[in-house]
């Protein structure tokens, strides 16, 4: 049975069944026991205070705490309320968090999730705003989640919870009102596999979170004129699926990547660079990379859409990737 | 001692003036004129406003996003406030800033997306007063939740150590968003905190505007005669909820009226109709020139244009 529940209630259901099913599963953040976004309102009725713990303003002590915890037996999910302010916890995710693992020979483990709603949904400004989950590709030990459906979020994240590894799970904050059909069965995703969003032969569109549904609208479009994109949604940034965008693009041979994060060093920085690295006899054209503008992004409206790549411009670079735009 | 009657009417008005703003800015975010959320102090009003009426212009201020008081106090105009809010070319930033009032050449300092961020700039705007020995004095105001925030401890370690002119403000409001500030925060007093390295503090009735502006003003002549930084932990409550997407409910019923019943903008009515230097056409003629004043401003902010889309090119580097 599947039923359409918002990205909201695929994360609560995901915390939820993770929490019944292991004891050791703890929720972190601020005011997560009200839940500002939802995504973990309520479950302090369900499993109670010491499970579901609001902590004091001081993100970098909070993801300090879930991994002393994470290596001394519990599993904590830490939430981070913008992901604006995972840079206030830099140190502990890229020094300590994903390294400890290799520098202690194994011994150590950190199996924790960092959730953290994020990205540009208009009127929240420069600290409020911005999609940082490229940043997370570079530190090692990581993991980075970036799902753009209810179904995926919630299969995503029960596989992030059961992962050994810190994991960065992403929330684009214009999907999480977003519905979608999400079984009532018990499910999982594993991560570092991508999901064909659309089926084409032209031009293969890489796209994550917030960027799949501009995608298909921009795929719709091409359709119109004789264009057959392939929307392709890694889901995971790291561990990427390199396998199923290759096959894709064995077909198509021509690439383009969106991100609404910076391009400059961003997701597609990286893909494009495999892609020339490993892919240079499938690439009929050069990679398009499109991604947010290399600036702050401004608060009003019209200027702030203007930084992000929209689904016209996603058009015209699949026209650009096939040579047929002046 | 009493504030003289002028400051005093000063003082009023701009917390009418912080109200009826935070009043109509509520009304244009929820029929989606304001593109951003809001975050209101009502209740409150008196610990922004008293704080900045004996800072100089010049002095340095580093506000909350809960900070129409403060904002209004330190000389900000509703104009300048509503364009920035609505996003608007006539904006000081020209669309940039939204929420993040700023406004360096009355001394309006930036106001951090992240809580707690601007411990450490504070902390540099006083470094700089003291070595360019420019006499200004720097606020930073913050509520009691920000003071978990880890660059506190080393701002008050900093501001100790080099006796910077330097005045932390605590608006300990009770809330931390949704939540009692108990249940995040180990003690009833965030100021003692202060003490322990070396920063004299004084715990004060933030509904007071008579003792707010009193505890500012012997902390601003304490930094600049030299004598360091000071704490002021001013306790008052905010009867409204976190921001205008919170629907509330958290609150006690009878803890909102009772904070009611202390409102500071009731309290400095009757201290002024009490000492004969207000009476009912005084404040009839106040009510209306401010809301004219507010409108004025709505007006402006909605008839002005919004930025144009090829400035976003510009100002990426120095
Ligand atoms: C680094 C950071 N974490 C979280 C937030 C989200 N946030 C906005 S206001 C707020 C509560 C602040 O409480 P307090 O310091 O008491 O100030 P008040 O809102 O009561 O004025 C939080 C957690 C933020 N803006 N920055
Ligand atoms: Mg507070």
């Amino acid at each position: 049975m599947s039923r359409r529940i918002t990205f909201i209630q695929a994360v609560r259901e995901a915390f939820q069944e993770e929490m019944r099913r292991d004891g050791s599963i703890i929720i972190l953040g601020e005011d997560v026991r009200k839940g500002v976004f939802a995504t973990t309102s309520k479950l302090v009725d369900e499993f109670g205070p010491e499970r579901v713990i609001n902590t004091p303003i001081a993100e970098s002590a909070i993801v300090g705490a879930a991994i002393g915890a994470a290596m001394t037996g519990l599993r904590p999910v830490v939430q981070i309320m913008f992901s604006d302010f995972t840079y206030m916890a830099m140190e502990m995710i890229a020094n300590q968090a994903g390294q400890w693992h290799y520098i202690s020979d194994g011994v150590l483990k950190t199996p924790m999730v960092i959730e953290t709603p994020g990205g540009a949904r208009g009127g929240a400004g420069y600290g409020h705003s911005q999609s940082v989950e490229a940043t997370f590709i570079h530190p090692p030990g990581l993991k980075v989640v970036a799902a753009s459906t209810p179904y995926d979020a919630k299969g995503l994240l029960k596989s992030a919870i059961r992962d050994d590894n810190p994991v960065l799970f992403f929330e684009h904050r214009r999907l999480l009102t977003q519905r979608g059909e999400t079984p009532q069965e018990e499910y999982t995703i594993p991560l570092g596999r991508a999901d064909i969003k659309r089926k084409g032969t032209d031009v293969t569109v890489v796209a994550y979170s917030a960027s799949i549904p501009k995608a298909l609208i921009a795929a719709e479009r091409l359709s119109q004129q004789g264009i057959e994109v392939e929307v392709v949604d890694p889901r995971t940034l790291v561990p990427l699926d390199k396998e199923t965008i290759f096959a894709s693009l064995q077909k198509t041979y021509h690439l383009v990547v969106v991100e609404e994060g910076r391009r400059r060093g961003g997701f597609g920085a990286e893909l494009a660079a495999i892609a020339v690295e490993e892919w240079f006899d499938y690439l009929d054209a050069p990679v398009q990379r499109l991604g947010g503008l290399d600036a702050p992004l401004p608060y009003s409206p019209v200027l702030e859409t203007a930084c992000l790549p929209s689904a016209d411009d996603i058009v015209h670079a699949v026209l650009r990737s096939l040579g047929q735009e002046v | 001692m009493a504030l003289d009657h002028d400051t005093l009417k000063d003082l009023y008005r701009k917390m009418v003036t912080v109200r009826l703003l935070e009043k109509r800015v509520e009304q244009l975010v929820m029929a989606a004129r304001i593109p951003c959320s809001g975050h209101f102090g009502l209740g409150q009003e008196a610990v922004g406003v008293g704080v900045c009426g004996p800072l100089r212009k010049e002095d340095y201020l580093f506000g909350t996003h809960r900070g129409f008081a403060e904002y209004i106090g330190k000389g900000m105009t509703p104009a300048e406030i509503l364009t920035e809010y609505y996003g608007k070319a006539t904006s000081l930033s020209r669309g940039r800033l939204g929420q993040h009032l700023l406004k360096p050449e009355i001394g309006v300092m930036p106001l951090p997306s992240s809580l707690g961020s601007e411990f450490g700039m504070a902390v540099g705007a006083a470094l700089s007063s003291k070595l360019r020995g420019s006499g200004r004095v720097t606020v930073n105001l913050f509520g009691e939740g920000t003071a978990g925030q880890s660059d506190f401890g080393p701002a008050l370690e900093m501001a100790s150590l080099w006796r910077l002119p330097l005045i932390f403000v605590c608006n300990n409001n009770q809330y931390v968003e949704l939540a009692h500030y108990r249940e995040v925060v180990a003690t009833e007093d965030i100021a003692p905190r202060a003490g322990a390295y070396g920063v004299p503090y004084e715990i004060v009735d933030g509904n007071d505007i008579t003792l707010v502006y009193q505890a500012t003003e012997r902390a601003a002549s304490r930094a600049r005669q030299g004598g360091g930084p000071t704490f002021l932990e001013f306790k008052t409550y905010r009867r409204c909820t976190h921001y205008t997407g919170d629907p509330g409910g958290y609150q006690p019923k009878e803890e909102i009226a009772a904070w009611a019943q202390k409102d500071p903008i009731d309290r400095c009515r009757r201290l002024m109709m009490a000492q004969g230097l207000w009476t009912a056409a005084d404040e009839q003629a106040m009510l209306e020139a401010v809301s004219a004043e507010i409108e004025a401003a709505v007006q402006f902010a909605e008839e002005s244009p919004y930025p144009d889309v090829s400035t976003i090119y510009e100002h990426i580097y120095a």
